[in-house]
């Protein structure tokens, strides 16, 4: 009992919302990890605000970090081959992902800013994979990008990327 | 990007975009301005073509520092320009805006620049790939579905990497031209079921080209990591290994059918491009027929049962070497002409042969040697290594090796020795000791018994210093002979014809002649005793060489020293040195190995030097000089019944000061020969344990001479002293008048007694000339001088002189004086001047006892050494003291009287 209460901590997102998570769940966050070991015990007593994120985002996220806690630790991969973390999505995340765009670009941002890279992956895959085989325009209506090319413009780009065409 | 609400930042954009493929990637760039920018970023591109290895920084950096140099140029021009027309148009506030303007230009030219060399570039590309167009249409008759856009002619596309170009800013052009020219191919090879399938193979019919192509998609695959990367390189990588395995087969085939020229060098230049052809080269190696008929190569056996018991026969493994290195060299033309240039196959080649061939020779023979004796072991080792380094020079490099062929054969050759390196030295190290000892103890056992009798044997005053000078160059002569582990070996002359007989014969006494302990057993020629008989002994061999001199002289010289003999000798420890010059030559061959083994090996010589310093200096000339220092302190001339010219201890040990010396200064050379020569030991280096051990060495040898010098000045006062007693007469200085009042007829000279006792002195200090430093030299005869001082004052003063006999007494003292100048020792030499002055004072006629007083009173005439009390003392010593005492007492202190 005890054990596990001292490995709960309290998140409270930007709609005022308490969320209690074991600590380690939470630790997939780089950013909490690195408050907790600042914080020392404090931490457990205290909740800890998460500003940027709202409610159903950080369950979202949680729930991810959930089925997650017990990934191998990501290596630091700053320096590391980028092909290397081009690893096709996993079954779960797939489906974790199946979110409209709106909630897709939230959970994107929260786990920018919660430091959670592989799901940062996940979801730059997966937004990638909704921009694959799409032409311009379908891009641009897809994510909401104005056109703010002229007619030639748009030609002479497309005439320069000729050899990037048709695989 | 303007979403409806969360905006993606440009960094998460960024990211995403590198997971897309290349067309998609295109395509978002034309959505809009931003995302344009995003995907153009040049830093994207050059991580592909870094990736792939075809972007050079430097060249990089270079084109845009001079494009940045050609503007600034052009800038400049412009701002030339500019001023000028500011200069003559209207001023007014034209300056600050001029600058503002400028800076503008320089932005926008850039710009503009940068785009100029787009467009043309991508004119270019565009121009190209239309001309394909039209060439690959006719060239395909096109039934493909897909006219796959730019396919180039096939045979520029071989060269596709080598065109690429490093140019800020271009990167995503070269890129495109690399992906319009694989991509094609690489999709499809992705797509493609079976290896019949891929276009590949059906464009290119030339297995060079076909490896050559499949070789740039490998590189090409690396720039590919959009998401099922990793099925697609899987696909590649299978099609490679197919395609290999076919060449390699055909390879084999050719192989088989020893076609070097025709199919074998065909297939192994499409593996190179392939791959580098590793696969071919493990093929050529491993199947090659030298390792499976080694039979032919030789028995490792012959070496040891063409031997004796201690002996190891060399020439069988030599035949087997050269054999073999015949074979190799052939083997390395063969591989010259069957792979390409660049693949050092020659080298894997070596490697295989050194693991597979020389390991297999090599242990079993040196397992065997080391069980059935060390000695042969030992010479095993050693002379086997050499051999290989010998036959290393004989590998000629083939084509493809490196600057660092020899370098990389000599790694080959320390692999094959490293395991048997340290027990090779371990054994080397103990049986030096062993020997040294043994050389040490049968030289001892023998002395003992033999009892050392024939001690007193007085040394002819033959020219030390020659002699000694005459030995050491023929030491040096026998230490500087070049290495020869390998023919010293008793049986191997009659067929070793190749390499030089005449040297070997040279080698060959140098090691046997003087020193029997190196090869024992029964081919050991005959022992040079340590009598005089070795002169003639040498070796049976014809054609004497120079080593053979040395050892008539070390013969020479032990018989002259015999007298020495039972407390050390010179012989003995020639022998140790040769003992651990053979040893050291041994393992300082393996010094060259370098790196670690070397590094042991220099180690274990400086141990073998160290020991020889050890049992040489401690067991052998310690004990010696003890001995004699001990027999010169017993020594009493009152009980020496036979009185020869020298006292016989201090001679002895004088000799072996000479000897101590000549040992010492054999040791020197033999440290810049054998270590400091051949770089085993820094002579420099004050902590090294070569130059510690013979420091130290050095120091015990002048202590012991110290030590024994001081009781031989002892010894020879007391033999002056008891000569001065025994010889002298009381009638030398004091003849009895004759009868008829008148003096004797004598001839005018020094007495008998004087003459034996200069005679003694100086052939006793004449053999220390030269033996050892000068300095101490300086101080023995500086101490030998003043006791002799003293011990004839006293020995005057127990005389009694008469006027007459003054003459004789002067004459003695003028001898001692001139043998003291003979010591070039000015400060002495005042001591014996004034001697001489006091003589004088006997040969005052009576009457003149004022002028006695005169000469007894005049300090200065001694020059301080006697004060007038003395010179009292002196004069009372005449015959007719008694006579002339009042006289010269009252000239002495009633001048004083007078005065008061």
């Amino acid at each position: 009992m005890a054990a596990s209460e001292s490995t709960r901590i309290t998140l409270v997102s930007n709609d005022g919302a308490e969320v209690h998570v074991e600590r380690n769940v939470a630790e997939r966050s780089m950013l909490i990890k690195n408050m907790m070991e600042d914080l020392g015990e404090a931490a457990m007593t205290q909740s800890v605000p998460i500003p940027n994120v709202n409610e159903s985002v950080l369950k979202k996220v949680i729930e991810w970090c959930e089925h997650h806690k017990n990934d191998p630790p990501a290596a630091a991969d700053d320096d590391s081959d980028s092909r290397k973390k081009t690893t096709d999505i996993e079954e779960w995340d797939q489906k974790f992902m199946q979110v409209d765009q709106e909630m897709l670009f939230e959970i994107i941002l929260a786990s920018n800013y919660l430091d959670i890279k592989p799901l940062l992956d996940v979801g730059c895959k997966t937004v990638a994979n909704m921009i694959k085989g799409k032409s311009p325009e379908e891009i641009r209506k897809t994510f909401n990008i104005t056109n703010d090319f002229t007619p030639e413009e748009e030609e002479q780009i497309r005439r320069e990327n000729e050899w990037a065409e048709d695989r | 990007m303007v979403d409806v609400k969360p905006v993606l930042p440009a960094e998460i954009i960024s990211t995403i975009l590198d997971f897309l493929p290349i067309p998609d990637l295109m395509n978002f760039g034309r959505t809009s301005k931003r995302m344009l920018e995003m995907v153009y970023e040049d830093s994207r591109w050059v991580q592909r073509l870094k990736i792939m290895g075809v972007w050079n920084e430097g060249e990089a950096r270079k084109r845009f520092e001079e494009a940045l140099k050609m503007k600034r140029e052009m800038m400049r021009i412009r701002a030339e320009e500019e001023s000028k027309r500011t200069g003559i148009g209207v001023s007014g506030h034209a300056g600050p805006r001029k600058t503002s303007t400028t800076l503008f230009d320089a932005g926008v030219e850039e710009e503009r620049q940068k785009r100029s060399v787009e467009m043309a570039a991508k004119a270019k590309t565009s121009l190209d790939g239309f001309e394909t167009l039209k060439l690959s249409s006719p060239a395909q008759s096109s039934p493909t579905p897909v006219t796959r856009a730019p396919m180039l002619d096939p045979e520029a596309l071989l060269n596709v990497f080598s065109v690429v170009k490093s140019v800020r800013g271009s990167a995503r052009l070269e890129f495109g031209r690399i992906y319009a020219a694989l991509a094609p191919f690489y999709y499809d090879l992705a797509r493609s079921r079976s290896h019949m399938d891929p276009v590949i193979f059906r464009v290119y019919r030339d297995p060079e080209q076909q490896a050559q192509m499949l070789s740039h998609l490998q590189i090409f695959a690396r720039s590919d990591w959009a998401q099922g990367w990793r099925q697609r390189e899987e696909k590649l990588t299978t099609m490679v290994g197919v395609f290999e395995n076919a060449v390699l087969r055909e390879f084999e085939q050719g192989y088989e059918a020893w076609d070097i020229d025709g199919r074998m060098r065909r297939y192994a230049h499409v593996l190179g491009v392939l791959n580098g052809g590793h696969a071919g080269i493990e093929l050529f190696v491993q199947k090659h027929p030298i390792f499976s008929d080694r039979h032919i190569l030789g028995n490792p056996m012959d070496c040891i049962n063409h031997a004796s018991a201690d002996g190891i026969a060399l020439e069988p493994s030599r035949e087997f070497l050269e054999n073999l290195a015949a074979k190799v060299n052939e083997q390395g033309a063969i591989i010259d002409r069957i792979f390409p240039v660049g693949q050092d196959v020659f080298q894997v080649f070596l490697d295989k042969v050194g693991e597979d061939i020389l390991m297999e020779y090599i242990t079993p023979l040196f397992d065997e040697a080391h069980e059935r004796s060390i000695p042969s072991y030992l010479k095993a080792v050693a002379g086997i290594f050499e051999q290989t380094l010998r036959f290393a020079v004989t590998l000629t490099p083939s084509k493809s090796s490196g600057a660092d062929f020899a370098e990389k054969v000599k790694a080959v050759v320390s692999t094959v020795f490293e395991p048997h390196v340290d027990l090779f030295l371990q054994e080397e190290l103990d049986y030096f000791k062993k020997l040294a000892e043994m050389e040490v103890g049968t030289w001892e056992a023998k002395l003992s018994a033999q009892e050392a009798t024939t001690e007193s044997f007085f040394m002819a005053n033959f020219n030390r210093q020659a002699d000694k000078k005459d030995f050491l160059t023929s030491f040096k002569k026998v230490v500087m002979m070049p290495v020869n582990v390998l023919p010293s070996l008793p049986i191997v002359s009659p067929f070793a014809s190749k390499t030089a007989p005449a040297q070997q014969v040279v080698n060959r006494s140098s090691l046997q002649a003087p020193s029997p302990g190196l090869s024992p057993g029964p081919s050991r020629p005959q022992t040079p005793g340590l009598g005089a008989a070795s002169d003639r002994t040498s070796t049976p061999l014809p054609g004497e060489a120079p080593t053979d001199e040395l050892a008539a002289k070390a013969a020479l010289m032990a018989s002259r020293m015999e007298g020495i003999r039972s407390l050390f000798s010179i012989e003995v420890a020639l022998d140790l040195t040769h003992g651990a010059k053979a040893s050291i030559e041994r393992a300082a061959l393996f010094v060259r190995l370098r790196g670690q083994t070397g590094e042991e090996a220099r180690e274990q010589c400086e141990a073998i030097f160290v020991n020889l310093l050890r049992i040489l200096g401690d067991r052998h000339v310690k004990g010696g000089f003890d001995k004699a220092v001990d027999h010169l302190s017993k020594y009493n001339p009152r009980e020496v019944s036979e009185h020869q010219q020298g006292v016989a201890p201090l001679v002895t040990f004088l000799e072996l000061v000479n000897v101590g010396d000549l040992i010492s200064q054999m040791i020197d050379v033999f440290y810049e020969q054998q270590m400091a020569g051949p770089k085993l030991s820094d002579r420099n280096d004050f902590l090294d344990p070569a130059v510690k051990a013979k420091k130290k060495f050095e120091q015990m040898l002048d202590e012991r001479v110290a030590a024994g010098l001081n009781k031989g000045i002892d010894v020879l006062m007391d033999e002056v002293e008891y000569l001065c007693a025994t010889i002298q007469q009381p009638t030398d200085y004091n003849p009895a008048p004759a009868a008829n009042g008148k003096t004797q007829d004598f001839d005018i000279g020094p007495t008998k007694a004087a003459e034996q006792v200069v005679h003694l002195v100086e052939s006793h200090t004449k053999m220390l000339t030269g033996s050892t430093d000068k300095n101490m030299l300086d101080v023995f005869n500086q101490e030998v001088g003043l006791r002799l001082f003293t011990a004839l004052c006293k020995h005057l003063k127990r005389q009694r002189v008469s006027v007459d006999g003054a003459i004789k007494l002067i004459s003695d003292m003028n001898l001692y004086f001139l043998y003291i100048r003979t010591l070039k020792n000015s400060d002495l030499l005042e001591y014996f001047k004034a001697l001489r002055e006091l003589s004088q004072i006997y040969l005052i006629d009576p009457k003149h006892a004022k002028e006695m007083a005169e000469v007894i009173a005049d300090g200065d005439r001694f020059h301080g050494i006697f004060r007038a009390e003395e010179v009292y003392e002196f004069a009372e010593r005449r015959a007719d003291w008694y006579n002339v005492k009042r006289d010269v007492e009252r000239a002495m202190y009633g001048i004083g009287c007078v005065a008061m």
